[in-house]
């Protein structure tokens, strides 16, 4: 398993797609610059990780994912080179494996650069109020975690499709009706695409839809079961696609 | 007569390559995402907008088409030049007796008239919507073309970039991540200044005239295009 992860490592350690994971956070760093912060009273840091991460997990987040996918697959699919790789002594599963861990393991390293904007943009604008640690780590790490059925779907896409636009079309036709399922609180703790933005917000929001407002139990039991459901349906698909 | 010969080989190229699905995906979806919408608060948004329904009904329409527009763009243009770069085989369509301009020209056509069939079934899907949700046989026929097809060309800057992305990287992960951070960028479109081309395609602008930013899309649009086609016909391909 570890000698899968580290030539998935050596295939993309050179490549732009290591650069993708300061995209989102750049830009939501240049939306908390701008936005004037509202005298509400509430913990500036809170507010700060509102008005970033409303952006990052909405939409550049379950959007990026798919990026992350695509990326992964696309040399294989690019140079017949998914014959080359499963033709050395390694089983299909752990290919899967090691390139779905590779897709979580950019999304965290996009989540630490995102933490690291917020505490810069919060250090530029001068903010006084204590930091609430744990809330604030709550929220990256949920959010990241509620990205595993998400991620697992696209996996299973993007091995499917030789195309690397195609599943990123895919991505986008469920990502952008995000804006207003994330209204429903019936529909979005089912939709995976917002369940990113349900975790990181949940804790941020007195006042919203009520989807926000959610208990975490039925929010985590949702996810984990979509993901558990997701990730083997892709792998057993892997397993048996003639290739 | 070479254009429209070279248009049928890039429609054969995009054969079974579930573009089609995609360009009615993003027309149609635009519609039933509206349809969900109203289904939700129909009552609600009927009251709210009592007095001119069906220009509240083009007003949302538009905001929800303007980022579909920008991330359709992006991935249609990225499929349009993905069929060479998937198989190889720039080499082999550009050793035909063809200019380089000329198949620049043709993607770049087919990118836009597919763009334009996407913005036609918007706007029929609309109609058929408004109709279903009774909000009256008043249609306003000129804000509906403008709704419908004003963003399309304010948004052709936006169109030439992703070609001349698509066509220049073999890579597809950075053209496609433009068109992404383009269209989150788009939705923040009211509070940018006037002169970044994503705003364009919202029509607002500070003159209140939404033929400003289409006519200043069409002419930046087709400048980019002629500098992307001058470095298509100068590059080195692989």
């Amino acid at each position: 398993m570890w000698a899968v992860l580290r030539s998935e490592w050596i295939k993309w350690r050179k490549s732009p797609i290591l650069w993708l994971i300061f995209v989102s956070p750049a830009l939501c760093s240049l939306i908390g610059l701008l936005e004037s912060d509202d005298m509400s009273g509430g913990n500036q840091w809170d507010e700060l990780l509102h008005t970033m991460g409303i952006m990052h997990a909405l939409l550049l987040m379950p959007l990026l994912a798919g990026v992350f996918s695509a990326s992964v697959c696309r040399l294989e699919h690019a140079g017949g080179g998914w014959k080359q790789l499963l033709a050395l002594p390694v089983s299909r599963g752990a290919v899967y494996i090691g390139k779905f861990v590779s897709v979580m393991l950019l999304l965290l390293a996009t989540q630490a650069v995102f933490l690291g904007a917020l505490l810069l943009v919060g250090t530029i604008k001068g903010y006084t109020d204590p930091i609430q640690w744990p809330g604030l780590l709550f929220s990256l790490i949920g959010s990241w975690l509620a990205c595993m059925p998400l991620a697992s779907l696209q996996m299973g896409v993007s091995v499917a499709w030789a195309s690397f636009a195609a599943p990123l079309a895919i991505n986008a036709i469920f990502t952008l009706p995000n804006i207003i399922i994330a209204n429903s609180e019936r529909f979005a703790p089912y939709y995976p695409w917002d369940q990113p933005v349900l975790v990181m917000l949940s804790q941020q929001l007195d006042d919203g839809p009520d989807a926000f407002h959610l208990s975490m139990t039925t929010l985590c039991s949702v996810i984990s079961v979509s993901f558990v459901l997701f990730f083997v349906v892709g792998q057993m698909y892997f397993r048996r696609k003639p290739i | 007569m070479m254009l429209l010969q070279l248009l049928a080989v890039e429609r054969l190229k995009i054969r079974r390559k579930a573009i089609w699905p995609l360009i009615a995906a993003g027309g149609f979806g635009v519609v039933l995402l509206q349809a969900a919408n109203y289904a939700l608060r129909y009552d609600y948004l009927m009251k709210l907008n009592a007095d001119n329904p069906w220009g509240h009904m083009l007003s949302e329409m538009h905001f929800l088409a303007v980022p579909s527009l920008i991330m359709g763009l992006a991935i249609i243009a990225s499929m349009i030049a993905g069929v060479e770069h998937a198989t190889n085989s720039w080499k082999q369509t550009l050793a035909l007796p063809l200019s380089r301009l000329s198949v620049y020209a043709a993607k770049f056509v087919l990118l836009m008239g597919l763009m334009f069939a996407a913005c036609t079934m918007l706007a029929v899907g609309t109609v058929v919507l408004g109709l279903c949700l009774s909000l009256g046989t008043d249609i306003p026929y000129t804000e509906l073309l403008r709704v419908s097809y004003l963003p399309l060309l304010a948004a052709l800057p936006i169109g030439a970039v992703q070609l001349w992305l698509s066509v220049s990287l073999a890579n597809q992960a950075i053209p496609l991540t433009v068109g992404v951070l383009g269209t989150v960028v788009s939705m923040f479109g009211m509070t940018l200044g006037d002169f970044v081309p994503y705003k364009w395609p919202m029509l607002d602008n500070q003159w209140n005239e939404p033929l400003i930013p289409a006519a200043l899309g069409l002419t930046v649009g087709l400048l980019i295009y002629v500098a992307g086609s001058v470095h298509f016909v100068r590059k080195d391909v692989k």
